[in-house]
């Protein structure tokens, strides 16, 4: 009886653990992104959703004994690579032909240097030692579940992107064989995942992953046109049941007669 | 292209051909059944609406700042977001329709919100790669003179 009322309180403990160095900071964020975008709180806002960002990626350290922290590690584990992509993209793209905000023509080769840097760092984080290592020297289980769906939906975007390209633009061929080359070559490393394995996990680990990710893809993107689908039914049906709006009255003769007036003076150029 | 209906529909296939592709080869090295991607792709869903839902209902105190503060709008979304929190919970709740390998309702709800938190991660840094690889070639281009006189 006492040692079940003892794990009891340790689990009681450690879901309060998670609650307050897990749980509360991640609904933290979207509460200060949102407080920062509307302008009620701009400062306050962008540092609540950053210092709660900081205390999701230090989970794993705050509350040790819960799962969901393994999420926290990954997210700083990829930080790296990620902040590296986004300079590289910046660079690639303020580098080029842009009416603002240009940049030297060497940031389009340093940024492409970086986004391949990345790409690198992320393909070592699967197939070398820099996988990220969770509890007890075991692979974190968010990795395989990372990987994938960053694979599938950057083949898909840049396939789409490329066909975009051509459609819409003109003259955009090479361009968008670029696009293609970039989205084959991602698609390539999908196909090496599913064929070797990787440090810590194997390929039909990866495979058995794969259709996973397509699922939670074709899910979210499913379930997040359903909630667009459902706010703009709801706009719509607030909008149309509205009354319309009472015409204004016509202007009095006074009104017409100080309209003229004015115009007369602008026109004439009488009172010069 | 064509038309706006065709474009849109040619945009479609070029974003779901190569995980289409992907996944065939999958399944021609397959060795294994994936019934667990159903739940995957129904937890999915639910837990992307719910949240998404929730995010457009912040977005209606901008709206209704235009609005004179309707209450009617918000109790729509309400509406709407606890229908997807209803269909959640009976999805779950019963036994082996969406329940992974967790032990009851709360601890799959947990579970989606976190898998969701790397998911759309992992889809916001490929949505980085890609579009940033478009607008680098877009901008890579020499800039074509349209008149003499631009020189």
């Amino acid at each position: 009886m006492l040692i079940n009322q003892g794990v009891a309180v340790h689990d009681m403990d450690s879901a309060l653990e998670a609650a307050i160095w897990f749980w509360i900071p991640l609904l933290l964020i979207p509460l200060g992104m949102w407080l920062s975008l509307s302008g009620k709180a701009k400062t306050p806002g962008k540092i609540l959703a950053f210092s709660s960002f900081v205390l999701i990626l230090i989970s794993s350290w705050t509350v040790p004994s819960s799962d969901s922290t393994a999420s926290g590690h990954l997210l700083l584990s990829i930080l790296a690579p990620s902040l590296l992509m986004a300079y590289g993209v910046h660079g690639m793209i303020f580098g080029g032909d842009v009416p603002v905000g240009k940049l030297d023509s060497s940031a389009r080769w340093s940024g492409t240097l970086a986004v391949v840097i990345s790409l690198t760092i992320l393909c070592l984080m699967h197939w070398y030692n820099l996988t990220p290592l969770w509890r007890n020297g075991e692979i974190n289980p968010y990795w395989i579940v990372f990987w994938p769906t960053f694979l599938l939906f950057a083949t898909s975007l840049c396939s789409a992107s490329a066909i975009a390209l051509v459609g819409f633009g003109e003259n955009r061929l090479n361009e968008a064989m670029k696009l293609s080359a970039l989205s084959v070559l991602i698609a390539g490393i999908a196909l090496v995942a599913m064929l070797f394995d990787g440090y810590f996990t194997t390929a039909e680990e990866f495979r058995n992953y794969l259709w996973l990710a397509a699922a939670d893809i074709l899910g979210i993107v499913a379930g997040v046109l359903l909630a667009i689908a459902a706010f703009a039914i709801v706009i719509w049906s607030y909008e149309k049941s509205l009354p319309l709006p009472a015409s204004s009255p016509p202007p009095s003769e006074d009104e017409i007669k100080h309209v003229i007036s004015i115009a007369n003076s602008h026109i004439g150029g009488e009172e010069e | 292209m064509r038309g706006t209906g065709s474009s849109w529909k040619l945009l479609a296939l070029a974003a779901i051909l190569p995980i289409l592709v992907l996944v065939t080869i999958n399944l021609s090295i397959g060795d294994s059944n994936h019934s667990e991607s159903f739940k995957r792709f129904g937890n999915a869903l639910v837990t992307s609406y719910v949240l998404m839902g929730l995010l457009l209902l912040g977005n209606l105190f901008f709206y209704a700042d235009s609005r004179h503060r309707p209450f009617a709008p918000l109790v729509g979304m309400m509406v709407a977001i606890g229908i997807g929190l209803l269909v959640t919970w009976a999805l779950v709740s019963n036994d082996d329709l969406l329940l992974e390998a967790n032990s009851g309702l709360r601890a799959q709800v947990l579970s989606n919100i976190v898998h969701m938190l790397v998911s759309a991660t992992a889809m916001l840094l490929a949505a980085v790669l890609a579009i940033g690889a478009t607008f680098a070639m877009i901008t890579g281009r020499k800039r074509r003179i349209l008149f003499e006189e631009e020189e």
